[in-house]
């Protein structure tokens, strides 16, 4: 019990001083930035995202300061590899999509004709080289 | 013919074989694996690793007398050394210019030290002894060098379990904060976007900051000196551009040299005999306790911040508030973005963390001093 009392004593003293010490470093530290007088300008959000993203990659190398590694493929971030992955394929899909009127006279799937593509690969599968007779 | 004698000799190791270094070493294969598969703390976990399984082996001359493990033991931690250069490293790496641009948020870093005091009274109730209490308390600087340095001096017999629950939790705040800021926030308070006004911080600025933190802590509280006069000689030594390679070297070579040192010294502190007690389980726990404590009260210190200012403070910010640097200020950006992804606090929690990073070594001064102890 006396242990006890003991520990709550240090707890207001150390949280106590801790504070009245931080706050006088935050009174001092303002006094320094009034005297340094630095103007002030707004800046975007993302333009302070990204200083905060470089000085975050320099701490990175403190010990201690070790982020479990995100998944990779092939050296890449694992979601950088989907994010490209699904880009691509929406790409793919898009110029597919620009191409079928040119390249197709019916859309894909169409059982009414055989698009020029499907065409031309029956007539060479029909065409032999093999002379005729023989 | 072999006699008995020679055969005894020869099978001296394997005679020697205990079932707690057993237990150790399979402890020490625990900890490479989180270390190599899970990528959890490498440079730190991996050497006390192997630290731990050279110091189980039977018979290990590693930490008799004059075994390397010892000597470096000796060499460095006895006397605090290796700790304090590896702040010199950490200061050589941290800018402080988030804190700098908003001073306000040094009281965010002195509200994340409560977990120090809370888990020393836990401590207490669970039967340790005050220094006992004190260093296990010191965990929740969440700062592996000022746990090691407080813990070294005040419980040296209870350094192995503080240092691999310090750096074993720190991994693990992407885990840990999450749900405690989660806990004690509405989504409407998570969703507050705060503005940036950036005041662009001089060179003559950045230079007096260590030199002015150092000359003010050092001489209110002394026993704080050694923690932060070498991590503000870092500082100084990044920000004044006079002495590139001495930043670059003790950011680089003097850190890696010493982290190894560091971690091996710490593993052979882990001898089975000694770390296999219910006491080091109670560390684990309440260095867990000390960690999700620290979190919720900056979340709760922020709230009161954000009702005094008219709601302009985030209070998600507060959980930034410990020394994990730049872990915890990344871990508060997602949740953040979490509900609404066009929210950047990175900034503010950058400089919350800062805050942190100088508030734990000034507790853990403000710690030795209460004790009566250090200097």
């Amino acid at each position: 019990m006396e242990n006890l009392a003991w520990g709550f004593q240090m707890t207001v003293l150390g949280m106590g001083l801790v504070f009245a010490l931080l706050g006088l470093l935050w009174a001092l530290l303002t006094v320094v930035l009034i005297l340094d007088k630095e103007p002030k300008a707004p800046v975007s959000e993302q333009e302070t995202h990204a200083e905060a993203e470089r000085i975050a990659a320099v701490a990175d190398d403190a010990v201690g300061a070790q982020v479990p590694e995100p998944a990779t493929v092939n050296g890449m971030q694992a979601d950088l590899v989907a994010a490209i992955l699904i880009a691509t394929m929406k790409h793919k899909l898009t110029l597919r999509r620009q191409a079928a009127p040119i390249m197709r006279t019916y859309w894909p799937g169409s059982q009414l004709f055989a698009s020029r593509w499907v065409a031309a690969g029956r007539t060479r599968q029909n065409y032999t080289w093999q002379p005729r007779g023989k | 013919m072999i006699d008995q004698e020679t055969i005894g000799l020869l099978l001296k190791g394997v005679n020697n074989v205990t079932w707690q270094s057993l237990f150790m070493i399979g402890v020490s294969f625990v900890l490479m694996y989180l270390a190599i598969v899970k990528d959890y703390e490498p440079l730190l976990l991996l050497p006390i690793a192997a630290g731990c399984m050279l110091a189980n082996l039977p018979l290990s001359p590693m930490i008799a007398e004059d075994g390397m493990l010892t000597v470096l033991y000796n060499m460095g931690i006895t006397n605090e050394m290796f700790p304090l250069l590896i702040f010199v490293g950490i200061g050589a790496l941290t800018d402080f210019g988030p804190l700098l641009e908003n001073p306000r948020l040094v009281l965010l870093g002195a509200a994340g030290q409560f977990g120090i005091f809370l888990t020393l009274i836990f401590a207490l109730l669970l039967g340790f002894t005050p220094p006992e209490a004190a260093s296990i308390g010191i965990i929740g600087a969440i700062d592996g060098p000022t746990s090691i340095y407080v813990s070294g001096i005040l419980a040296p017999h209870l350094l192995g379990p503080i240092t691999v629950a310090a750096y074993s939790y720190m991994s693990l705040v992407p885990i840990i904060l999450p749900p405690v800021v989660k806990l004690l926030t509405t989504k409407k308070e998570r969703m507050i976007r705060m503005p940036y006004s950036s005041r662009k911080i001089s060179r003559r600025t950045r230079i007096l900051f260590p030199i002015v933190v150092t000359v003010l802590v050092g001489t209110l509280v002394p026993f704080a000196t050694p923690l932060i006069g070498m991590l503000m000689l870092g500082n100084l030594m990044k920000e004044s551009g006079a002495v590139e390679r001495l930043t670059k070297a003790s950011a680089a070579e003097i850190a890696n040299t010493v982290t190894l040192f560091l971690g091996l010294a710490i593993g052979s502190t882990m001898v089975g005999k000694e770390f296999l007690k219910p006491d080091t389980l109670f560390i684990l726990i309440l260095g867990l306790a000390a960690f999700a404590v620290d979190g919720a009260a900056g979340v709760l210190f922020a709230k009161l911040l954000n009702w005094i200012s008219g709601g302009k403070v985030n209070p998600i910010i507060g959980a930034a508030g410990i020394s994990a640097f730049p872990m915890a200020a990344r871990v508060v950006q997602r949740i953040a973005q979490e509900d609404d992804f066009e929210n950047f606090l990175l900034m503010h929690a950058m400089g919350a963390n800062a805050a942190g990073q100088v508030a734990s070594v000034v507790a853990g001064g403000v710690l030795l001093a209460l004790m009566g102890a250090g200097g």
